[in-house]
C-alpha cells in the first residue's frame, strides 16, 4: 500500500469520484440539449410567453456546459479537493501519516496529483459528452480550439487544486478550506472586470474553452496562462511550507 | 537514547512543560505518569516531532524514521480495512518490517483484518494502532495511553507486548493506570503541571529517600501513642487509620527501627503489632503531586 493508492482508494471508496464525474457528465449531457432546445423549453414552460432566440450555433453547446460546470462543477471539485488536502482535518489520522513520512511534501504530492487528475478527468468526460452532443445536435466545432481550450481549462483546474492545498494546510477545517477557496475563486472574476488586469488572472482561462471556438486567438490567453503556472507553483510551495510549520 | 534538556512549551503564555530534563536509556521501558493536563501528551508530541519546544533541546539517538507514535485515540480512514492500514504503515517504513498478518494476529485482529475500519470499536482501533506501530520494527515507540480504551484482556495483551519490546526497542508510554506503569516500566517519570517531579526506577520511587512508613496496631490508647510520637524528632507525619491503628511516617527506615519500639514501650500502651508499610505507586504519586 502506497500513498498514491491511498488517494485513489479515497476517491473510489468514498464515492467522491462518482460524484465528481457524475456532475460533470450530467452537465456535459445537459448543456448542448438546453442550447439546442432553449426556445422550445421556454415556450413550453414560459406560460405562453414567446421568446425569440437566435439560432443556436455549435459553440453554444460548449458554452452551456461550461456555464454550468464553472459554478456547480467547480464547487464539487473544491469539495473533493478539500476532503483530501486538509491533511490535519482529523489530527489522529494526520499523526499516523505525518510521523511516517520525512516531509509534508511526501504527503501532499500524491494528494494534489490524484485530485488534479480526477478533476481534470471529470472535466474531460463532461466535455467529451458535450462535444459529442454538440456535433449531433448543433454541428461540428473546431478540434484545434477545443483541444487548446481543454489544456487551458485544465491549467485553471490545477490552479484551483493548488489554491485548495494552500488554504487546506493552514486550517484543520474542511468547511473553512472550502469557504476561503470559494471566496478567492469568486473574487478573481470580480477583479477581472478591470480589463487591464483581467487578462492576467487565472479566471480569464475559464473563457478560453468557448473563446477559442470563436474569434479569440491563443495569444489572448498567454498572459493568464503564464501567471496561472507561476501562481499554482507558488501556492504548492506555500502549501508545503504551511504544512511543515503546522503543529498538531 | 532519548534525552531532553530544559524543555519548555507554552500555550498562550501558560507553561505546559517547564524545564523538563528527560533521560530514557536505550532499550528501556519508560512510564510517564501524571494527572490530566500534566503535559504528558505535549512531551510525547515534542519527542515525536509533531510540536516544537519554545526552549530547550531534544536528542534522540536514532533517525526520525525509526520513531513510531501511537496517539491515545487512534483513528484511520473508515473505508480502509485493518490489513490495509497495517500494509500502509509497512509501505511507509524505512527499514525491514514484520508481516502484517503476524502483527494483526498479535493484536487480536486476525479475524477482523479484512473488515472496514469504520466498523471497529475504540478498543479495536487502539489494537490496530498498536499493530500499525510495531509492524515497522521501530527503534523508539512513543505510546500515549496505549491501553486506555481496552478491556482487561486487551490491556493485559498490550502490557505483555510492551514488556516483550524491552531490550528490542526503547518505549516511552504514558498512562493514568499506575499499576500498569509500575508493572512494565524500568524507569518512571512523574510529571505534574509541566514539571518532572521524579525520574528513576520504580524501586527508588517507592522505597527511596523520602522516608518510610510503619503501621502500629494497639489494643487501646491510640490517641496516647499519637500524642507521644508527635513529639519525636524522627516522626515526619502521623495518620490515624482507625481508633486502633496509626501510620507513622519516619525520616528514614533506620531512624524508625531504632526509635519506634522504645517510644512505644515508653507510652505503656499494649502494642499488638508494628508492620512496615510498602507504599504503592499511587501513594507516592499522590504525595508527589499534592
Amino acid at each position: 500500500m502506497t500513498l498514491w493508492r491511498l488517494e485513489w482508494l479515497r476517491l473510489v471508496r468514498s464515492r467522491r469520484l462518482v460524484a465528481l464525474v457524475g456532475v460533470y457528465a450530467f452537465f456535459g449531457l445537459l448543456g448542448p440539449v438546453t442550447a439546442r432546445y432553449m426556445s422550445e423549453i421556454i415556450e413550453r414552460f414560459g406560460g405562453g410567453v414567446q421568446v425569440i432566440f437566435p439560432d443556436p450555433v455549435p459553440s453554444d453547446g460548449i458554452a452551456q456546459y461550461l456555464g454550468n460546470v464553472a459554478q456547480i462543477g467547480l464547487l464539487v471539485a473544491v469539495l473533493v479537493a478539500a476532503g483530501a488536502l486538509v491533511i490535519d482535518a482529523v489530527p489522529e489520522m494526520s499523526i499516523f501519516l505525518r510521523t511516517r513520512v520525512s516531509s509534508v511534501r511526501q504527503l501532499l504530492v500524491p494528494r494534489v496529483a490524484v485530485v488534479t487528475a480526477a478533476v481534470c478527468g471529470a472535466y474531460l468526460v463532461g466535455l467529451g459528452l458535450a462535444w459529442y452532443e454538440t456535433v449531433v445536435l448543433l454541428g461540428a466545432v473546431p478540434i484545434g480550439g477545443m483541444a487548446l481550450g481543454l489544456l487551458l481549462q485544465w491549467l485553471y483546474l490545477v490552479f484551483v487544486v493548488a489554491l485548495v492545498a494552500a488554504v487546506g494546510t493552514r486550517t484543520s477545517s474542511v468547511v473553512g478550506a472550502v469557504g476561503w477557496s470559494v471566496v478567492v475563486l469568486l473574487a478573481l472574476p470580480i477583479f477581472g472586470i478591470v480589463e487591464a488586469i483581467g487578462r492576467w488572472l487565472p479566471s480569464h482561462l475559464v473563457g478560453a474553452q468557448v473563446g477559442l471556438l470563436g474569434t479569440a486567438g491563443p495569444g489572448e490567453f498567454v498572459p493568464a496562462a503564464v501567471v496561472t503556472c507561476a501562481v499554482a507553483t507558488g501556492l504548492f510551495v506555500i502549501a508545503t511550507r504551511a504544512g511543515e510549520a503546522r503543529e498538531l | 537514547m532519548i534525552s531532553t534538556r530544559g524543555l519548555v512549551k507554552r500555550y498562550r503564555g501558560v507553561p505546559a512543560l517547564d524545564g523538563v530534563d528527560l533521560e530514557v536509556p536505550a532499550g528501556s521501558v519508560y512510564g510517564l505518569v501524571g494527572p490530566n493536563g500534566a503535559g504528558k501528551t505535549t512531551l510525547l508530541s515534542i519527542l515525536a516531532g509533531l510540536r516544537s519546544a519554545d526552549e530547550g533541546s531534544v536528542a534522540i539517538s536514532v533517525n526520525r524514521s525509526q520513531v513510531a507514535v501511537l496517539p491515545d485515540a487512534p483513528r484511520f480512514e473508515r473505508w480502509l480495512t485493518g490489513r490495509e492500514v497495517v500494509e500502509l504503515a509497512r509501505g511507509l517504513a524505512a527499514g525491514p518490517t514484520r508481516s502484517a498478518s503476524a502483527v494483526l494476529d498479535e493484536a487480536g485482529l486476525g479475524d477482523a483484518a479484512d473488515r472496514s475500519v469504520g466498523g471497529y470499536s475504540r478498543g479495536m482501533l487502539q489494537r490496530l494502532g498498536l499493530a500499525a506501530t510495531v509492524v515497522s520494527n521501530p527503534a523508539v515507540l512513543l505510546l500515549d495511553e496505549p491501553a486506555s480504551a481496552l478491556d482487561p484482556v486487551g490491556r493485559r495483551e498490550t502490557l505483555d507486548l510492551v514488556r516483550r519490546l524491552r531490550g528490542e526497542a526503547t518505549v516511552v508510554f504514558s498512562s493514568h493506570i499506575l499499576a500498569d506503569v509500575q508493572e512494565v516500566s524500568d524507569r518512571i517519570g512523574v510529571l505534574d503541571a509541566g514539571r518532572l517531579l521524579f525520574q528513576g526506577s520504580a524501586e527508588s520511587l517507592l522505597g527511596g529517600d523520602d522516608g518510610s512508613i510503619f503501621e502500629v496496631r494497639v489494643r487501646s490508647g491510640a490517641d496516647r501513642v499519637a500524642t507521644a510520637l508527635r513529639g519525636e524528632p524522627w516522626v515526619t507525619g502521623l495518620t490515624a487509620v482507625d481508633d486502633r491503628r496509626l501510620r507513622v511516617h519516619a525520616t528514614s527506615t533506620g531512624d524508625a527501627e531504632r526509635a519506634l519500639l522504645p517510644a512505644l514501650v515508653a507510652t505503656g500502651v499494649p502494642v499488638i503489632s508494628v508492620t512496615p508499610v510498602a507504599p504503592s505507586l499511587e501513594d507516592v504519586f499522590l504525595e508527589l503531586t499534592r
